[in-house]
């Protein structure tokens, strides 16, 4: 794929966060732009129809008809679609609600305290929802994925440059532990704690500690920023391409602490905080 | 009778649409902003510990996350009845600043100054950053050397420049290193003199479309803001209401925000439309973000910006009415958010350990504001005995705005279809 690549952006059910890591090339963005021929993308720019493009990033999954609805019309209008960020390849944070009924999801808002004629349902001139949040995955065939809450500005950059030169744009295929400085001495914890508990060891491993890091299931990229920060990773990059499942192979590990892995609140959540809706658990939750 | 609709909305983030009717004699009869997208943050942070939902609710914006990390945690620690050292107060502060500054550039530059720099007329297809680039690389470049210098902050002191994850309940997680602080300290007065660049910018344009500026979107609504002390302050403790005359004004402290909010859900907008519950719905509608913000206040709290807000009340008297002043108030904004940036690194006590003190889950209800760049940010949780949220309300930044934006929409469609 020579020359200018035709490249299309949009953000369905996500936070605008991978347009925002796209942005934080910063200075390298000067040498990027001129290779892209943004034609479409509502973040930064004024046009109203999806064109024919080269390339669509697509940030989010869909959690409307509006979003699966656009899906579609990308997929027939773009010859390469790249699932953007883990909620388009796993659904992401937004997928929590899918440990909920919808119509809980589309009226609790609407009985809040601060509220003052609770139970009026929006919904006129507003897409239905869908029964569940889909990864993008879900609902069109994606040419690639590209994880990350938010992939990291290189991850973007290398993927632009690789499809730019014809080639496959390549993922890490380590897990987070593999970029982690701290040290391991391959012990399992005797007790769990909560992430306010204590000062964890600057040095040591956070899982080891007694921490809830799931790095050991989380695919690299990230340079293990969370543990690098004190705080345990919560797996933001998803699965490696070893496994079936994230929260499979995490629970795998926690396993071997034996009992004490089981008082840990909200297993569910932490476990499949950002691939909810592409976990093997999810089909069984919403029974 | 006839239908315009206005989609996708863009240059924002988030969905929206706008449907116009008009009559048979073409003039707008009904106009809406329809709010399209629910996620749904609160319920499913029903069931989570409480200190994690400081690391999921930054998802609900990815340009001010960080404003939802630091509201977030805030409202954990009222809810568990955490003191927090002073040093992670400052931290926090810190950390916030650099998302303001990232945020409140990336606004005026990247998504409204192309219109202004190219001009309305301008071909959609240019009007954005690139065309900025090509028009204006100088300008360009500053604006991309402030949101780099504002995302370095972030991930300094937040762990992440995108989804900070330092905010735990007592405290910080992370110390920030003094090699750190002077690296940064290096480019701070490079990056208060683009502040008043932009600043000057502003101001140049203003008077090529100050007509403009003073008649499209003109409206009267009442103001929220963010104060400490009566100074305007995006990390403050106090709540206050000014009415569209600027005679009345409302302090409050967040946790009785329940007494002075109200939220009317609509038809037509998954967004509630909230508003100033002393003076009653629709009266009460108001407005947040830096309009609101420099209007409220009594004073900025640092000097080169003290002056811009001077000269801004003489151009839009106070409180200034006019949407398109917004711009000039976030650059006021912005110049401020550098000021205080230098105070923070400056502080000795910002490089300190002493940043987090012990704390216990408990059952409560905490209340979490802070500005975000936007407008001011609420979050809400109730906590059972293990402390995991049971309940959750959350007001956020562009939410305040949605109605008095349809009313501006409204003003300028009567305008625009004369």
């Amino acid at each position: 794929m020579a020359d200018k690549v035709r490249l299309g952006l949009i953000q369905l059910c996500g936070c605008s966060g991978c347009h925002i890591s796209l942005l934080d090339l910063h200075e390298q963005l000067l040498d990027v732009l001129p290779a892209l021929d943004i034609v479409y993308a509502p973040i930064v720019a004024d046009v109203k129809e999806i064109p024919e493009v080269d390339v669509f990033c697509i940030e989010g999954g869909a959690r409307n008809e509006h979003d699966e609805h656009l899906m579609h019309e990308i997929r027939e209008k773009s010859k390469v679609v790249i699932a953007w960020g883990t909620c388009a390849v796993y659904g992401g944070i937004p997928g929590l609600a899918n440990l909920y009924k919808t119509e809980e999801i589309n009226t609790t808002p609407y009985y809040t305290k601060t509220t003052d004629n609770p139970g009026v349902i929006p919904e006129n001139g507003i897409p239905k929802l869908l029964d569940t949040v889909k990864p993008v995955t879900d609902v069109i065939k994606a040419d690639y994925i590209l994880p990350g809450c938010p992939p990291k500005p290189a991850l973007n950059a290398a993927a632009i440059v690789a499809l730019l030169n014809g080639k496959d744009p390549e993922l890490p295929k380590k897990i987070v532990c593999d970029e982690c400085p701290r040290e391991k001495e391959n012990v399992f914890p005797k007790e769990f704690k909560r992430s306010f508990e204590g000062t964890p060891d600057n040095e040591t491993c956070l899982f080891e500690q007694g921490y809830t890091c799931v790095g050991m299931g989380t695919r690299s990229g990230c340079g293990a920023m969370c543990p690098s920060a004190n705080m345990p990773c919560r797996g933001c990059y998803g699965k490696t391409d070893a496994v079936l499942d994230q929260s499979a192979s995490t629970a795998n590990t926690y396993a071997n602490a034996g009992a004490p892995a089981l008082e840990i609140p909200d297993k569910v959540g932490l476990l499949n905080r950002f691939s909810l809706p592409a976990a093997l658990i999810s089909k069984k939750v919403q029974k | 009778m006839g239908k315009v609709t206005i989609e996708p909305l863009t240059r924002l983030e988030g969905h929206g649409k706008v449907t116009i009717t008009l009559d048979d004699s073409g003039k707008p009869t009904d106009v809406k902003l329809n709010i399209t997208a629910l996620r749904g943050f609160e319920q499913f942070v029903v069931g989570r510990p409480a200190e994690e939902v400081p690391r999921i609710v930054p998802r609900i914006c990815g340009i001010c996350q960080t404003a939802h990390h630091l509201a977030s945690v805030k409202a954990v620690d009222a809810a568990w009845g955490a003191q927090i050292p002073i040093a992670a107060e400052k931290l926090r502060e810190l950390m916030h600043l650099g998302n303001m500054i990232h945020s409140h550039a990336l606004h005026f530059y990247y998504l409204a100054a192309p219109d202004f720099v190219l001009g309305p007329d301008a071909d959609p297809a240019v009007r954005n950053i690139i065309g900025v680039i090509g028009a204006a690389p100088e300008v360009a470049k500053k604006a991309i050397a402030m949101r780099r210098f504002g995302q370095t902050i972030v991930e300094a002191v937040g762990g992440r420049p995108i989804h900070p994850v330092t905010g735990i309940p007592g405290g910080q997680a992370k110390v920030f290193t003094e090699e750190k602080r002077d690296e940064i300290l290096t480019e701070m007065d490079a990056m208060i003199e683009f502040g008043q660049e932009g600043l000057a910018i502003m101001k140049s344009l203003n008077e090529k479309y100050l007509d403009t500026i003073k008649t499209l979107g003109v409206i009267d609504t009442w103001y929220l803001g963010l104060v400490k002390d009566g100074k305007h302050n995006f990390y403050g403790d106090t709540l206050r209401f000014m009415s569209p005359d600027g005679k009345e004004t409302m302090d409050f402290k967040p946790s009785e925000y329940t007494d002075y909010l109200g939220e009317h859900t609509v038809d037509h907008s998954y967004v509630k439309y909230p508003y100033n519950k002393k003076v009653g719905y629709p009266d009460g509608l108001y407005r947040v973000g830096p309009l609101a913000m420099i209007n409220v206040c009594d004073s900025m709290a640092t000097p080169l910006a003290e002056e811009a807000r001077k000269e801004f009340v003489e151009t839009f008297g106070k409180p200034a009415n006019q949407s398109l002043a917004y711009n000039q108030a976030r650059l006021i904004e912005l110049l401020s958010a550098c000021e205080r940036t230098k105070q923070l690194l400056e502080d000795p006590e910002i490089t300190s350990t002493d940043i987090k003190a012990e704390v216990q889950p408990k059952a409560g209800n905490g209340v979490g504001v802070v500005y975000a760049p936007r407008g001011t940010l609420f979050h809400n949780y109730e906590t059972d005995d293990n402390g995991i949220v049971v309940k959750a309300n959350m007001i956020v930044a562009t939410t305040h705005n949605v109605p008095t934006m349809e009313k501006a929409i409204q003003q300028a469609a009567s305008v625009v279809f004369k």
